[in-house]
This record gives C-alpha cells, sequence and structure tokens, in this order.
C-alpha cells in the first residue's frame, strides 16, 4: 500500500519516515510531497492507500487538499491522517467536516502515531 | 498585553521541550523585551492574524538551534545548514498551532513559519504590540520564545 506524507517541513516528513519504516512499512510504499498541489499531481499518477496530510502548507493546504480529495470517486473513503500542530477545537471541527478520517496534533512521539494509524497500516 | 495570553505559549514551549524532546527547558520570569530587536542569531517567526494580531518568534544562538534541532530531528547536524532551518521553522509553528488550543476566546490563523538569522537583523513586529518575552535555559544553551499579541478585550 502506498502511503504518501504531505508536509512542507523536510525534516517533519523525515521524521514521520523514519517512523514508519520503523513499523514496518517499507522505503518503496513511502512517497513525500512538500504540499497539497504536489501531492495532487501524485495523487493522480499513483495509487494512494493513506495519506498524512499537514494543515499549513503553501500552494494548496492540507485542508483545501482535502477536500478536493474527497470530492473524487477514487479517493471519496481512502483513510486521510491530518497531522498537525493546529490544536484548536475548532479546526478539529472543520477538518473533521472536510473528510479527515482521523486528527493528530504535533508533536506526538512515535509510538502514539504508530496507535493512531495503525489501523490503516494493517488494511 | 495580559498574562492570560502569554500562558498559553509557554505551556506548548515547556510540551514540546521538555515532554516530547525529553530536554530540561526551564523558563524564567517574562519581561517586556524593550529592544524588540534584541533576538539571537536564529529566530522562528509565526504571524497570527484573524481576530487577533500579533507574532510568536522563538530565538536561539547558533550552536542551541544545532542542537535542538537534532534533538528534534533524530540526527545530528553540525552546521546551521536547510535542514536545521527547516527544523526551527517548524518548532514554532508547533508552539503557535498548540498554544491556540488555550486561547479559546478566539478564532486565530496562524501564518506558515518564516525563519531569519544573523547578527544585525531587523525584525518587523507588528506596531504598537508589546513584546513579551519568556527567556529559557536548557541543556543546550539558553533560548527565548517572545510574543507580541494585541490585546482584543
Amino acid at each position: 500500500m502506498n502511503i504518501l506524507i504531505i508536509d512542507d517541513s523536510l525534516v517533519m516528513r523525515r521524521i514521520h519516515k523514519n517512523i514508519l519504516l520503523e513499523a514496518g512499512v517499507t522505503e518503496k510504499e513511502l512517497l513525500e510531497a512538500e504540499d497539497g498541489k504536489a501531492a495532487w499531481d501524485i495523487a493522480q499518477k499513483v495509487s494512494i492507500g493513506l495519506f498524512l496530510v499537514d494543515w499549513n502548507m503553501p500552494n494548496l493546504n492540507g485542508l483545501d487538499f482535502v477536500k478536493k480529495l474527497r470530492a473524487t470517486e477514487t479517493y471519496r473513503s481512502t483513510p486521510i491522517v491530518m497531522i498537525t500542530s493546529e490544536a484548536a477545537r475548532y479546526n478539529v471541527v472543520e477538518a473533521v467536516q472536510a473528510g479527515v478520517t482521523n486528527y493528530v496534533v504535533k508533536p506526538i512521539k512515535g509510538q502514539a502515531l504508530i496507535e493512531k494509524i495503525g489501523k490503516y497500516l494493517r488494511k | 498585553m495580559r498574562a492570560q495570553y502569554i500562558n498559553p505559549f509557554l505551556k506548548a514551549t515547556m510540551n514540546l521541550f521538555n515532554n516530547y524532546l525529553g530536554l530540561h527547558a526551564e523558563a524564567g520570569k517574562p519581561y517586556l523585551l524593550e529592544d524588540p530587536q534584541d533576538l539571537k542569531e536564529v529566530s522562528g517567526i509565526i504571524g497570527l492574524a484573524g481576530e487577533t494580531k500579533g507574532a510568536v518568534v522563538l530565538s536561539f544562538s547558533r550552536e542551541t538551534a544545532i542542537h535542538i534541532v537534532s534533538v528534534f530531528a533524530g540526527q545530528e547536524y553540525k552546521t546551521l545548514s536547510n535542514d536545521v532551518l527547516d527544523g526551527v521553522g517548524e518548532l514554532v509553528n508547533i508552539i503557535a498551532g498548540n498554544a491556540k488550543k488555550d486561547l479559546t476566546d478566539y478564532r486565530i490563523e496562524i501564518s506558515l513559519p518564516g525563519v531569519i538569522t544573523g547578527s544585525s537583523y531587523t525584525m518587523r513586529w507588528p506596531e504598537g504590540i508589546p513584546v513579551v518575552c519568556i527567556p529559557l535555559t536548557s541543556e543546550h544553551g539558553p533560548f527565548s520564545i517572545n510574543i507580541s499579541l494585541k490585546d482584543m478585550v
């Protein structure tokens, strides 16, 4: 299953990538994008089984990316986990309304993240 | 600026550095930054907009930035590389985003982070709003979180 990590921070993408590799995901399954626009382009070419998406990004932010993705037939029900520093309650509500499957507030340790997203990895 | 605006940023900072990164950061007494340009060599900046206006700046010496981002990223950096600057931006982004949880009276939008470096840069703070500095110490050296937030009441 292909997993697309979308975050404008290179360091953050690397942290998430290392957590997933330690959880048994293979390098080949991991794809990266620096913003929603680049992620959209990848998702049109490659079938993605899980999206890990940041909120605040240039070009196309995480929220608008999720809305765009959910409007497609292909990704209507694919798991999308938003991993963001945005911790306000209204942010969580907005993200859920946009169609995220799960919402994770950074910073989150590796084990805690895997507990949150493990069920999507096993699909 | 009210103390109730400062506490959420202090709480988010302590959570990030101590609970998440496992450092031993200690906060000193907050004070009004008389010279708003009195920042260290590496500063991560987030602008705040929406129902309030302001900025948050996380400021490190060069060495402290390198060491703390090394802990954050889980890999050792030796120089102030683009990765380190990216990491500083992400740290201030986490602090600002987390602080919103406790600033419940307003809807606040946070900007993308920016990072500035050097020994003589000028930071453009929002005009007419005082800057409160919270000094911190850690095993990797001192740093500070600086907050300028317009009173809404």
